[in-house]
Parts: C-alpha cells; sequence; structure tokens
C-alpha cells in the first residue's frame, strides 16, 4: 500500500436522491490510507447511503446520484460514476461488510470459497491457501480450522461478523466499508473486532459507521458527523483525546 | 375486557387448530373403515397377476394399476413442464421485472390461479378442435395436452411461491452477492436460490399434490375409464382421481363403491408418498449444501 500523500477514495460533491428525498446534500469528503475514519450521525442521516456510494451499492432504480466519487485502485484513479471500469471489480475492491452478518447457509468453509471460485475463478491450491489466509487475517482460523464442514449458522455472531470480514478480505480489496459491524454483537465480540479493525488499517483505507460514541472514541483516526445528509463536523484523532470535549461535540452535532 | 377478548381469541386459534386434526382424523378414519377392506393386490390388478401386469406382459383391465401409471405419468409431466418455468418466472418477477411489469404479470398470475380448473379443461379441448381445423387434422386429446393444462393450473403455485422466497430474503443476504461483486445472475444462481430453497420446494410440494388430484381438467383432455397403460404421449389415460370419480358415480355395486374408497385412500397415499420424499430431498438438498 502507497504513503498516505493521496487521498484513496475522494468525494466531491455528492448528492444523493431517492424519488423526491434528497438523502445526501453536497457531501465532500476525502479518505486516507492507513485511516480508521468513523461516520456518525442520527438514524437516517444517510450513513449507509454515503457508504453504498463508494461502491455504487444503491441498487434501487429510483436512486440519483450526482457528484464526484474518485477511487486509487492500483495507482490508477478512477472515477467511479464515469469511468468505464468494471462494476463487478469495483466491489471487490471496495470491500462491504454488513451490520447484521451475512452468513450463507453453507459450510464454514464454503461461505469463503464460494466467492472466490465465482469471481476469480480460483481452485485446487490456491483457493484453500487463500481461504486459510482469510481466515487467519481475521483470526478465525484456530477457532475454525476443524469444523470447516460444519453450517456457517453454527459459529456465534462474533465469529460470523469476523468470517463476513474474511470473505471480503479474500478478495483482495484496497477499501473496507464496515456498516455498523458491531451492532449486534455483546461487548466482548465487539472488541475482537475492533481489536481487528486496528490492525487492518495499517493495510486498508477503512471507512466505518458506528452508533457507539465510547467505540468512535478507542478505534477513530478522524470522526464525521453527518446530519441530515450533510456533513456537519469533520474531527481528528486529538479531539476524540478528551472524552467530555468530545461528548459536548457530538450532543452539539446531533 | 382486554382479558376477556384475549381469552375468547386463544380459545377460538385453539379451536381452530383442534377442528382441523379433528376433520382430518374423521376423512382418514372414514376413509380406512371403508376403503381398507378394498386394499388388496385385486384391486390394483385385477385377476391379473401382479409381475406380469408390472412388466406389462399382460394388460390390467379390472384393477388400478393403469390409472396409477396414467398419474405418476401425468404428475412427471406436468412438473418437467412447469417447475422450470415456474421457477424462472418467479425469479423474473422477483427480480428483472420493473414495478410496472411486476403489477401487470402478478396480476395476470393471479387471474391464471384463479381460473377454474374446469375451464382450463375447455380451453385444452378447444385448443385440440383449434389443431384438428387447422395445422395437425388427427390430434386428439391426450396425456401430453392433459399434462399441459395441468401444468399450466399449477404454474401460479410455483410462481406466487418462488417469488416470494426471493423476495422474502433480508436485505443484508440480497445486497452481499452484489457487494462482493457478484454479477446480477451469479448471485441469484449462489445466494438467492440456495437462500430461497425452503420456499421454492414448499411450492412444489404444493404443485404436485394440485396436480395429482385434480380432475375437471383431465376429464376434458385425454382421460377415460379403460385406456390401460398409455404408449405414448398422444394415447388416452386412466388416472386415480377420475377412476374415484367414476366408481362413485357409476357403481353397480357396494363392492365396487368400497373399491372407489380404496382408490381414493391410494391416492391419499400417493400424494403422502410424493410430499415425503420431495420433503425428504429438500432436506438432504440443504444438507448438502451446508456441510459442502
Amino acid at each position: 500500500m502507497t504513503s498516505g500523500n493521496q487521498p484513496m477514495v475522494s468525494i466531491e460533491n455528492l448528492w444523493v436522491r431517492f424519488s423526491q428525498k434528497t438523502v445526501l446534500k453536497d457531501v465532500s469528503l476525502s479518505l486516507w490510507p492507513g485511516q480508521l475514519t468513523v461516520l456518525v450521525g442520527p438514524s437516517g442521516s444517510g450513513k449507509s447511503t454515503l457508504l453504498r456510494s463508494i461502491n455504487r451499492l444503491n441498487t434501487s432504480a429510483e436512486c440519483q446520484t450526482e457528484g464526484t466519487v474518485r477511487i486509487r485502485l492500483h495507482e490508477k484513479v478512477i472515477d467511479v460514476y464515469r469511468d468505464p471500469f468494471p462494476l463487478s471489480d469495483l466491489r471487490r475492491r471496495v470491500g462491504m461488510v454488513f451490520q447484521t452478518p451475512a452468513v450463507l447457509p453453507f459450510s464454514i468453509e464454503k461461505n469463503l470459497a464460494m466467492p472466490l471460485q465465482v469471481t476469480l475463478g480460483l481452485s485446487g491450491a490456491v483457493l484453500s491457501e487463500r481461504v486459510v489466509w482469510a481466515f487467519q487475517e481475521v483470526s478465525l482460523w484456530d477457532e475454525v480450522k476443524d469444523r470447516l464442514r460444519e453450517p456457517a449458522p453454527t459459529l456465534s455472531g462474533g465469529q460470523q461478523q469476523r468470517l463476513c470480514l474474511a470473505r471480503v478480505l479474500a478478495l483482495e480489496p484496497q477499501v473496507l466499508l464496515l456498516d455498523e459491524p458491531t451492532a449486534s454483537l455483546d461487548f466482548r465480540a465487539a472488541a475482537r473486532i475492533e481489536a481487528l479493525l486496528a490492525r487492518l488499517k495499517q493495510r486498508y483505507t477503512i471507512l466505518a459507521v458506528s452508533h457507539s460514541l465510547s467505540q468512535t472514541r478507542r478505534i477513530a483516526d478522524r470522526v464525521c458527523v453527518l446530519k441530515e445528509g450533510q456533513l456537519v463536523q469533520d474531527l481528528a484523532r486529538h479531539q476524540l483525546e478528551d472524552a467530555d470535549a468530545f461528548r459536548q461535540l457530538m450532543e452539539s452535532a446531533f | 375486557m382486554k382479558k376477556i377478548f384475549d381469552g375468547f381469541f386463544t380459545g377460538l386459534a385453539w379451536l381452530s387448530g383442534l377442528g382441523v386434526i379433528l376433520v382430518v382424523t374423521l376423512l382418514l378414519g372414514f376413509l380406512f373403515l371403508h376403503g381398507m377392506k378394498s386394499i388388496t393386490l385385486t384391486l390394483f390388478f385385477g385377476e391379473i397377476p401382479w409381475l406380469e401386469a408390472i412388466t406389462g406382459q399382460a394388460p390390467v383391465f379390472d384393477g388400478i394399476w393403469p390409472a396409477l401409471v396414467g398419474t405418476a405419468l401425468l404428475v412427471l409431466l406436468s412438473s418437467i413442464l412447469a417447475i422450470p418455468v415456474g421457477i424462472a418466472s418467479g425469479i423474473y418477477l422477483s427480480e428483472y421485472a420493473s414495478r410496472r411489469q411486476r403489477a401487470f404479470l402478478g396480476w395476470m398470475v393471479d387471474f391464471l390461479s384463479g381460473t377454474p380448473s374446469i375451464v382450463m379443461g375447455l380451453f385444452g379441448f378447444a385448443m385440440i378442435l383449434l389443431l384438428r381445423k387447422t395445422l395437425v387434422p388427427k390430434a386428439q386429446t391426450s396425456l401430453l395436452l392433459a399434462a399441459f393444462c395441468i401444468a399450466l393450473l399449477i404454474l401460479p403455485y410455483l410462481i406466487r411461491t418462488t417469488q416470494a422466497a426471493i423476495e422474502g430474503i433480508p436485505e443484508h443476504l440480497r445486497l452481499l452477492g452484489p457487494g462482493i461483486g457478484f454479477s446480477k445472475w451469479q448471485n441469484i444462481r449462489h445466494i438467492l436460490l440456495p437462500i430461497a430453497g425452503r420456499g421454492i420446494f414448499s411450492g412444489i410440494i404444493l404443485a404436485i399434490g394440485r396436480a395429482s388430484e385434480d380432475t375437471a381438467v383431465i376429464l376434458l383432455t385425454g382421460v377415460v375409464a379403460h385406456a390401460g397403460i398409455p404408449r405414448n404421449l398422444w394415447d388416452k389415460f386412466e388416472a386415480l382421481p377420475f377412476r374415484i370419480y367414476y366408481l362413485a358415480a357409476e357403481h353397480r355395486s357396494a363392492s365396487e363403491l368400497e373399491q372407489g374408497f380404496g382408490t381414493a385412500l391410494v391416492l391419499l397415499s400417493i400424494t403422502g408418498l410424493i410430499f415425503l420424499t420431495v420433503f425428504f430431498l429438500q432436506r438432504r438438498a440443504e444438507k448438502w449444501w451446508q456441510t459442502r
């Protein structure tokens, strides 16, 4: 991964509308490599829509997007909404994890292997190596190595969410979009994911949505506050150090 | 007041549940009582030795064997015709159709499901008349025509259950495929269909049940009382529900009526067996998916 003198993702004057409702208003934001940016804001403020506009996952027919989203993939800057870059490649490069663990009714191993077979055509030893690597990347390998053929829904919630993260990482993304990845987990499982993110941010550009202000303070290098579709605050790490000041800032923003 | 209402509706729900069990038990008891006696090899094969009948060495005139084979062929053929089309239509409606197309086609599917089966039979009959006057002067009602009309009859069950099963998939699973770079078809094939599998199978079970019991459609499209086992798709055939209808309406002795009850019991057992087989297959398929 390259040094952080150029943004990995740059969003300029982004407007997103669904039918008559404007969800994002003139949002501009840059994401830098090696940084974990946390997006906070009240429900319905457009956090998920902003996340999904980066990998073009606002799939509804009524969705209209204006503005520019540029992503630097392998030293080439791609204009997501204008360049003829294959959508499937974009979405592999910009991996996404959802709030509820999206576990498929397959075995633990197949949950990881199937997307690799389908999208990259991997098989045999290469496939197995990649699967093991991805499980190790999310510190899940020791927990699942003896039960790879068991149904994935038998894993605990935290393990399922790490499996989802592993599935995304196996596809070798450069940017990770995490939509409240710990919202459905207990504090212990959430803490493991947080520790994992602290490690992963060294190599991936991460934009995460969080509802928990204490979690935000723990993990964020930068906090962006979204309110009624507009970016109203952009806080650096040093502004998060003082808990009271941060809470006051958030209260005024919300 | 609230407590009384609560108690009343709880009681009503219990009673309704018990009512279903009671009705089914009564029905089965009645059929067993009247039909069990006649379930012998004679009911199936008449005076013909069963081995000769099954291997086709001797035709069966007095037993229900040809009707059993006819119903099995009818269910098989209509399933082959309807299941792929029904599932594909369900996928189209849930994944590809625009809102307007979905409303219009959905209305057509509902219309088709509301069509009385006798009308479907008349449609098949009219089609044969048309064919006779135009392209195929020798066209006649047959197993294939009956299977085609039955396929039309069961199509809405398959379409609607497939559509509902896919549309019922929660958003985080629905977005998973596109989110990891799957194309639309890859998402349907590798993610949505396996998740919707159980719902789709229940549609298949419903459809098979409907195909095996319908009488009105086949009455006008190829079933006859003593056709024997059909030699090809263009042949007339016998079927269990028609046999029951025929025995009930035109029996000449008490023993013939008992045969009717026996045949009803056989039909019920066969449908039950098909349900169990499909159910078992579905569970096996699910297990296979989950552990591979």
